[in-house]
């Protein structure tokens, strides 16, 4: 690759010219390096590196006043200390995507989607540059703003429209949509009016027909519309391809975004709810910020909020739904999840307790009213199944009302495919989806900007965490050596598969465990979570301290046994956890995470377990910086060197790194003069587990599967079904049957006589 | 009668020993290199395969090794 041979060139250059580059620095010192240098490497320079050649932008007089550097490629370096970073702060995350930002330096990517966001928030092309130039140490690039202009012409002439449970596309401008329906997708969501059966044959052939099609449309218009002085033309279509559509008029296609916006306070049509947000409900200074982006012009639009967990994503929510005041139906991703939802709602607001209702396999509240707010899962609404009688009654009704604002939580788990059926099933003006954690695995995260809306607000978790909003957190990755004879294990072909258990029961990684353990309980009564994906290495772990465990089969009421005390037993500090504490289990007391196995490398489940101790605790003016706890939460990975967790570990880290968390390297734990007051300290003890770790069976040892929260799946296995009495009694008996093998369904006989094992050939012969 | 062999000292941390005992036990026996085992962290091996050595512990680094991708 010529991009790879360039920068192999420049390498040994680059020690040469004393540049002090550090890969670790944000790539703006990389750019300089290629500066110094460019003159002589300019003949092989290619143009991977052209593109990151800026020696041209002209520095303005006054640059250092300004706080950042835009760049022709649309990647704009942001300087954090800047007296202006504030306000620049404010108007980039509007604009652009954070790619990465840590403590000094920010870095942002302009791309469609964030200018699309950025314009359906209310800012004006000419502003966006405007702005951008003011702030910008050097003059702006013409194809920056070639780009920006390219990318914000086409918004708001399109509108998606939801009247009376059907969809409309509409326009002022006729061409504009002729012209969408020159695409494939587009016409064929199309739902032709039954009056102009004529009209519709020929909508894809001649324009002139198109218009006289609109024109019969517009007959069934609503007055609200006609008042615009524009004449405005839409045609319907498919509820079931609106997403289809959507997808085809985005920037990377048609480029005609279309502008989802609802106008809640004139809608006449649906009913009011009566719910205000509690005078004791103060939003905080970003919560306010993040409302305000989606309430922009009085009218509320679709989009995602990005807050970190435990920075009060549910008010942001409820104070939506306050707002808008219309019916609402809330999403969560399981049933626990759902009662935490009902609750903050009747927390938060003045709703009436009749008013709300859930709806889960086994709570399944019918709604009574006009209006109202429901709480349900993903599950329940997409569940494909038969169900029973009672929620397909419920699903009808979710089903028929029109929604005022379709709330939906932790928007990043959900697979497309399940969005995809709960937009279809469900018919919203306005849709917010709420997440701490917009990474995927699978990269289908953009998939979001047509399936919900485009990204409204992200916060900077640097920012929370100085203002004192979400603990700070110390993350560590601890070191650990594997002994000798783990790793002489490890590296055997035939323990391929015991690989991961090999290191995680790692003796020197269960003895700084068990150290960080005591360390935390005895100095400084901290409270601990202790999560382990691999259930062998939770359940060895658990015993051999003699601390409380919970996994996937623990029940429900054991589970609520164990986190009450660990709430409120001074005697129960630590707690292990699989994976099921990944999420949904709240456990704002916990100030401490100690991870020895983690689930490959998902950067979603590290931030996600970062969340679990991120809620802010003990007094507001200790957490600020320089205040008596600079640090008040621990966050500790342990790995086992020279194994394939070195590379999980690493890449985790990422979105945090990302954020701006840095992870500091532990190697000397636990501190040899700890010796025998740790388990597992001679050899003997140390081959034993080796011994109990080789004899574990394969399914032991696997990563924990967890059922998924099928709350329509479970319906059916409490289906009712008639039988005798006898038959329930467990007096029905069996009949035992003798049949032939020769029938139908039998094992067919082998063909070949001579495959027949020896033992057998003579009987047949 | 005193026999002198020529070969290559190494000196290592516990797995990367661990890593080359395992690597002398995968190969065929004529080609194993190991000539003693002095200590967990010390061995004697042949001189001709120091360059082999090399290239497997840093395939095996970078397998364990995770590069952002830009």
């Amino acid at each position: 690759m010529a991009g790879g041979d360039g920068d192999r060139h420049r390498a040994p250059k680059r020690h040469k010219s004393s540049a002090p580059s550090k890969a670790a620095l944000v790539d703006e010192s990389a750019e300089f390096d290629y500066a110094d240098d460019f003159d002589d490497d300019a003949l092989d320079a290619n143009t991977e590196v052209k593109k990151r050649d800026f020696t041209k932008l002209e520095l303005k007089p006054d640059h250092a006043n300004r706080p950042l550097w835009a760049c022709a490629d649309g990647r704009i370096f942001l300087e954090t200390f800047s007296p202006l970073y504030k306000q620049a702060y404010d108007f980039l995350i509007a604009i652009a995507e954070p790619v990465c930002r840590p403590e000094s330096m920010h870095e942002y990517n302009l791309t469609p989607h964030s200018l699309y966001a950025a314009v359906s928030v209310g800012l004006e092309t000419s502003t966006i540059i405007s702005v951008l130039s003011k702030l910008s140490k050097t003059k702006l690039p013409r194809e920056i703003i070639d780009f920006i202009h390219g990318s914000t012409a086409n918004y708001g002439k399109v509108k998606l429209v939801l009247k009376k449970n059907r969809y409309f596309v509409e326009s002022p401008f006729p061409e504009v949509l002729s012209n969408l329906l020159n695409d494939d997708v587009i016409s064929k969501a199309r739902i032709s009016p039954e009056d102009s059966l004529g009209a519709s044959s020929f909508t894809i052939s001649k324009t002139s027909g198109q218009a006289s099609g609109h024109e019969e449309l517009l007959n069934g218009m609503d007055l609200a519309a006609a008042t615009e002085d524009k004449e405005t033309h839409s045609f319907e279509i498919d509820p079931s391809q609106v997403e289809n559509v959507k997808q085809r008029c985005l920037p990377n296609a048609l480029n005609y975004p279309m502008l989802e916006e609802y106008d809640f306070r004139n809608d006449t049509v649906n009913p009011d709810l009566d719910m205000e947000l509690k005078p004791q409900a103060r939003p905080r200074p970003y919560q306010e910020k993040s409302l305000s982006k989606m309430f922009g012009n009085g009218r509320a639009r679709s989009g995602i909020i990005v807050l970190p967990c435990g920075a009060g994503k549910s008010l942001v929510g409820v104070s939506a739904a306050c707002r808008i005041k219309k019916s609402c139906l809330c999403l969560a991703t399981n049933a626990v999840s759902v009662d935490q939802w009902a609750f903050q709602f009747k927390l938060w607001s003045t709703i009436k307790d009749d008013h709300i209702s859930r709806f889960t396999s086994d709570n399944k509240e019918k709604f009574r009213g006009m209006a109202g707010v429901v709480v349900t899962t993903y599950n329940m609404v997409a569940f494909g199944g038969k169900r029973s009688e009672d929620s397909e009654k419920i699903i009808e009704e979710i089903r028929n009302r029109e929604w005022g604002l379709l709330l939906m939580d932790e928007v990043h788990v959900v697979p497309a495919h399940m969005f995809r059926k709960v937009i279809s099933i469900t018919k919203s003006h306005c849709k917010l989806g709420l997440t701490a954690t917009l990474v995927r695995e699978d990269e289908r995260i953009t998939d979001l900007n047509f399936l919900i809306g485009p990204k409204l607000y992200e916060a900077n978790w640097l920012d929370l965490v100085k203002g004192g909003f979400i603990a700070n957190v110390q993350c560590a990755e601890v070191w650990c050596p594997m002994t000798k004879e783990f790793f002489a294990e490890y590296l055997k072909k035939e323990n391929s598969k015991k690989k991961q258990v090999l290191y995680v029961m790692n003796p020197n990684k269960f003895r700084a465990c068990e150290f960080l353990i005591r360390f935390h309980e005895q100095q400084r009564g901290d409270k601990i979570i202790v999560f382990a994906d691999n259930l062998f290495a939770l359940t060895a772990y658990a015993m051999k301290l003699r601390k409380p465990m919970i996994y996937g089969a623990t029940s429900h009421a054991e589970r609520t046994r164990i986190l009450y005390q660990f709430k409120n037993s001074p005697e129960v500090n630590t707690i292990f956890l699989s994976k099921v504490g990944d999420n949904s289990i709240d456990i704002p007391e916990a100030n401490v995470i100690i991870q020895i196995s983690s689930h490959a490398g998902s950067r979603r489940q590290e931030a996600q377990r970062l969340g679990r101790i991120l809620r802010a605790k003990g007094k507001h003016q200790d957490r600020m910086a320089g205040g008596k706890e600079e640090y008040n939460a621990f966050f500790y990975s342990l790995v086992s060197t020279d194994t394939q967790e070195m590379y999980y570990s690493t890449k985790r880290q990422q979105f945090l790194i990302d954020q701006g968390y840095s992870f500091k390297v532990i190697t000397s734990l636990p501190p040899p003069e700890e010796g025998p007051n740790l388990s597992y300290y001679t050899l003997d003890e140390q081959l034993e587990l080796l011994g109990k770790v080789l004899n574990a069976g394969d399914d032991m040892i696997g990563v924990e599967h967890l059922e998924e929260d099928s709350d329509g799946k479970a319906l059916l296995k409490a289906r009712r079904s008639a039988g005798s009495m006898s038959a329930f009694s467990g007096a029905g008996g069996r009949v035992y049957l003798e049949y032939s093998t020769k029938g139908k369904g039998a094992p067919k006989k082998p063909k070949d006589p001579s495959k027949r094992h020896h033992l057998f050939k003579k009987r047949y012969q | 009668m005193v026999n002198a062999i020529k070969g290559l000292f190494i000196s290592c941390d516990i797995p990367m020993a661990q890593f080359i005992i395992n690597l002398n036990a995968s190969m065929p026996p004529s080609e194993r290199f190991i000539v003693h085992m002095l200590d967990p962290t010390h061995m004697f091996v042949q001189p001709h395969v120091a360059e082999m050595i090399r290239s497997k512990i840093g395939e095996f680094r970078d397998q364990n090794s995770y590069e952002k991708p830009q």
